[in-house]
């Protein structure tokens, strides 16, 4: 494992990884290790512990840049001085740094008011494994300059380069919120109450719908903004008033954890295919599941074909090597793979980073 | 250059002999776009479904002829223009909307929609589509998702990419491809590039969009400003106390005095800048905004505060400051325009920059912009038929833009790069950052045939030319 002081001996060190023939895996807070297929081959761990600056926060923009090893918790510690928050919440938290939160692509319940992190990432500067850095977008809040290719990088575990830097449109904080919540009876009322909740003058900033070991099917809500306006939701909603912590829900994780994903409208109807005792917890305004039992092959893959008859999909974010050897990580193969695939090739030709590790 | 006897039967036997523009005198009406760059296209062709796109598409390629994409040729940075000659794919008979889904809050559209139907027709649902570019009621949603436009209202809601859910393409090779879609599917974000790629790197044959309930309540306020400087203040001021309005617009004394001469909206035509905030949302949140907005605006010398009565009166406002580009043709026959973005703090700054620059040029600028996420539109002001104008025209809006580049900005916010900002990419990216745009335009379309001459910056010019001659430059002979 080397850790880099700066971007410049970050894309050296890739760089001389792919002229002797090494596989590289990137690691930020290592909170997102278990994801993906087990590396073809593993010969140098590269850590972004070093590069942990903010580099810029222009407050009254609302922008913030900083290196790609800080940590979540630091980087909102920062905009919390000024008042301010980045909508990222990844579960398995703390300690997801900012380079690993956005190559692993994990999102949290707050993508449901802000999107996940291409609504908001404004510009990344990247290591490519020819030891060049790279810069696209830019740091303010508006730009169409060449092509979007910060996109490219989210989600794509490092496979097209390694994010070194990042620059954020970030989010006032609001002046008032409130966590609400109610246990239902039974899975039909639940999908309708969340639907209820979708539809009102209002979006929720977070929803969730989670069955525990025990059975109970309990739905959650973070409403924010005005005071004024979040008194009236809140009367609107009229849940109880819960003393769930959203810091808490963050911590959530497991060992055998498949995150299923399908159109809104199908979600329920996947997530039904569970086994009647699972533990599972899906955002139904978002149309992902995080089943946080998922350990038997056979029952995985009977939802994973439930999930892509739907048009959508059962990735596995935590699983033992045989599990996913069983199952496969990924499922099925993308119509687009093709092009994928050679973006792979444009940009990392060697495969020296996480080889086998991704879908290219 | 006209097409070769064999490519024009194949092109007719495709997709109709109706459907292929190949009269020059027919051919003209395709020259522009709406910035100042032309080129006559070899053909038009304006294909009905996804496979006479293919159809299209595998033609030009065995023929080894560039294609350029057009929607409503409202596009403002030469995208549409066909520079390099060939075919001019026009998408405007692909004008469906194929489906609204209520329940996911999606519209499934074809390219040639206009954007302002595809909110109509949403509306019907209580629903609306967010990007509302000033020219919204002729650009097409394929237009806009090719340019990843912007508008008034994407401050707040975000621009065209945030809004795109899928995209069907027609790849340079004819395939036709799927990219993203209702539910995430792993993979990399092939959508997220496509979008804003300008027509280079695939054929935009329908488009899956977000669509957003109406708000419950909608205010707008109106205030004047002695100077640009106290209106920029307030700017910074509002966004700085954490309040993101749906949108917030200036325009300087120079547009407020022809819009004003033609939409008769109340805008006071002696203040030295006018700015336009609306908060919408629940009524709670709305009224909440709208008066801490109030205060700002209040404690930084604006007068006659107003807020809009009625949905009438609104609607005045608006299209007041959407018709703004057209009003000042009142002052003079031609503008042209960029539309630098600097960080919103650096407005004053770059505004009295954009004043110096238009008196050393002696040319008239009228600002009217998207104050709220520090996205310029200064219009430089001319008469064609001014000897050598266009030249000057063009120098002074170059360093405009460079100006935005110093203060920490970029060249565009929203119109694209194009034809005519092609030569500037260096300012803002390295030879290394273009070489990996470079890379994802090779792996879709290495042959090159997709809209050349466009983003990139020409390598075998000799100097950086500032925009094609053609286009407006030749219609200053006609005088």
């Amino acid at each position: 494992m080397v850790t880099p002081e700066s971007p410049e001996a970050l894309a050296e060190t890739l760089a001389e990884a792919a002229r002797q023939g090494q596989a590289v895996v990137p690691v930020g807070g290592g909170r997102a290790a278990t994801m993906g297929t087990a590396p073809e081959r593993r010969d140098l761990e590269v850590g972004t512990a070093g590069l942990d600056r903010v580099i810029e926060h222009s407050q009254a923009d609302l922008t913030c840049t900083v290196e790609a090893g800080l940590t979540l918790e630091r980087l909102q510690q920062q905009l919390a001085g000024a008042g301010q928050f980045l909508p990222l919440d990844p579960r398995n938290s703390p300690g997801h740094t900012v380079g690993g939160a956005l190559a692993s692509g994990w999102t949290g319940p707050l993508r449901l008011r802000f999107g996940s992190p291409r609504e908001f990432v404004i510009g990344l500067r990247v290591a490519l494994p020819d030891g060049r850095l790279v810069r696209s977008g830019g740091r303010v809040v508006k730009n169409v300059s060449g092509y979007d290719l910060n996109k490219l990088h989210l989600g794509a575990l490092g496979t097209l380069g390694v994010i070194v830097e990042a620059s954020f449109k970030v989010f006032p904080q609001p002046a008032a919120r409130a966590t609400l919540e109610r246990i239902a009876e039974d899975a039909d009322s639940a999908w309708a109450e969340a639907n209820r909740l979708l539809k009102l003058a209002q979006l929720p900033w977070a929803l969730e719908l989670e069955r525990d070991a025990q059975g109970t099917l309990r739905l959650v809500t973070l409403i924010a903004g005005p005071r004024s306006a979040v008194e009236r939701l809140a009367s609107e909603i009229g849940w109880a008033e819960s003393s769930e912590s959203w810091e808490e829900r963050a911590r959530i994780t497991s060992a055998h954890w498949a995150k299923i994903s399908g159109p809104r409208a199908a979600l329920p109807g996947i997530v039904a295919q569970l086994p009647p005792t699972a533990h599972w917890i899906a955002q139904p305004g978002i149309g992902t599941a995080d089943w946080l039992d998922a350990a038997d092959p056979e029952t995985i893959f009977a939802i994973r074909a439930v999930a892509e008859r739907a048009g959508g999909s059962l990735v596995l974010l935590a699983a033992s090597d045989e599990v996913k050897r069983e199952v496969g990580v990924w499922g099925a193969e993308h119509p687009a793979l093709d092009l994928m695939l050679r973006l792979r090739d444009a940009f990392d030709p060697g495969r020296t980073i996480n080889p086998g590790r991704y879908v290219v | 250059m006209t097409l070769a006897t064999k490519i024009l039967r194949d092109l007719q036997q495709a997709i109709g002999a109706e459907n292929v523009v190949h009269d020059e005198l027919d051919l003209r009406i395709f020259e522009r776009d709406a910035s100042i760059a032309g080129a006559i296209p070899d053909a038009v062709v304006l294909p009905a479904t996804t496979d006479e796109v293919a159809a299209v598409v595998r033609i030009a390629a065995r023929h080894d002829l560039p294609v350029v994409p057009r929607g409503a040729g409202t596009g403002l940075s030469g995208g549409a223009v066909t520079s390099h000659g060939g075919l001019a794919l026009q998408v405007t008979r692909m004008r469906r909307i194929l489906e609204i889904d209520t329940f996911g809050g999606t519209a499934l559209v074809e390219p040639g929609v206009v954007n302002a139907d595809l909110t109509a027709a949403a509306a019907r649902h209580g629903l609306f589509y967010a990007p509302d570019p000033s020219s919204q009621k002729a650009c097409t949603i394929g237009g806009n998702a090719a340019e990843n436009s912007g508008g008034p209202h994407c401050l707040y809601y975000g621009v065209t990419t945030n809004h795109v859910l899928g995209l069907e393409v027609v790849l340079p090779d004819g395939k036709v491809s799927w990219l993203g879609g209702a539910a995430d599917l792993p993979g990399l974000d092939l959508l997220g590039v496509v979008v804003g790629s300008e027509g280079t790197l695939g054929t935009i044959t329908k488009v899956l969009v977000r669509l957003l309930p109406i708000p419950e309540a909608v205010i707008t306020l109106m205030a004047a400003f002695p100077t640009i400087d106290a209106a920029s203040q307030a700017v910074s001021e509002v966004i700085g106390r954490g309040i993101v309005p749906a949108a917030l617009e200036m325009m300087d004394h120079v547009t407020v005095g022809a819009v004003e001469a033609h939409y008769h909206a109340g805008y006071p035509t002696d203040a030295g800048a006018v700015l336009l905030a609306e908060v919408d949302g629940i009524e709670e949140a709305a009224a909440e905004h709208a008066e801490a907005i109030r205060k700002v605006l209040h404690d930084n010398e604006a007068t006659h505060l107003r807020q809009a009565a009625d949905p009438a009166e609104r609607e005045l406002l608006w299209a007041g400051r959407k018709g703004a580009i057209g009003a000042l043709g009142r002052i003079k026959p031609n503008y042209y325009l960029h539309d630098g973005v600097v960080p919103r703090t650096r407005l004053p700054e770059i505004l009295r920059q954009v004043g110096e620059i238009g008196r050393a040029y002696e040319l008239p600028v009228a600002n009217v912009f998207h104050a709220g996420d520090g996205n310029l539109h200064p219009n430089l002001l001319f008469d064609l038929r001014e000897e050598g104008v266009l030249e000057q025209v063009e120098k002074a809006a170059a360093e405009m833009l460079h100006a935005c580049i110093e203060l920490g900005g970029t060249l565009s916010g929203e119109h694209g790069i194009g034809l005519e900002k092609s030569a500037f990419m260096p300012w803002v990216f390295s030879p290394d950052d273009l070489d990996a745009m470079r890379r994802v335009k090779d792996v879709f379309d290495p042959r090159g045939l997709l809209n050349p001459g466009k983003i990139f910056p020409d390598e075998t010019a000799e100097e950086p030319k500032v925009v094609a001659r053609t286009g407006l430059a030749a219609e200053a002979n006609w005088w």
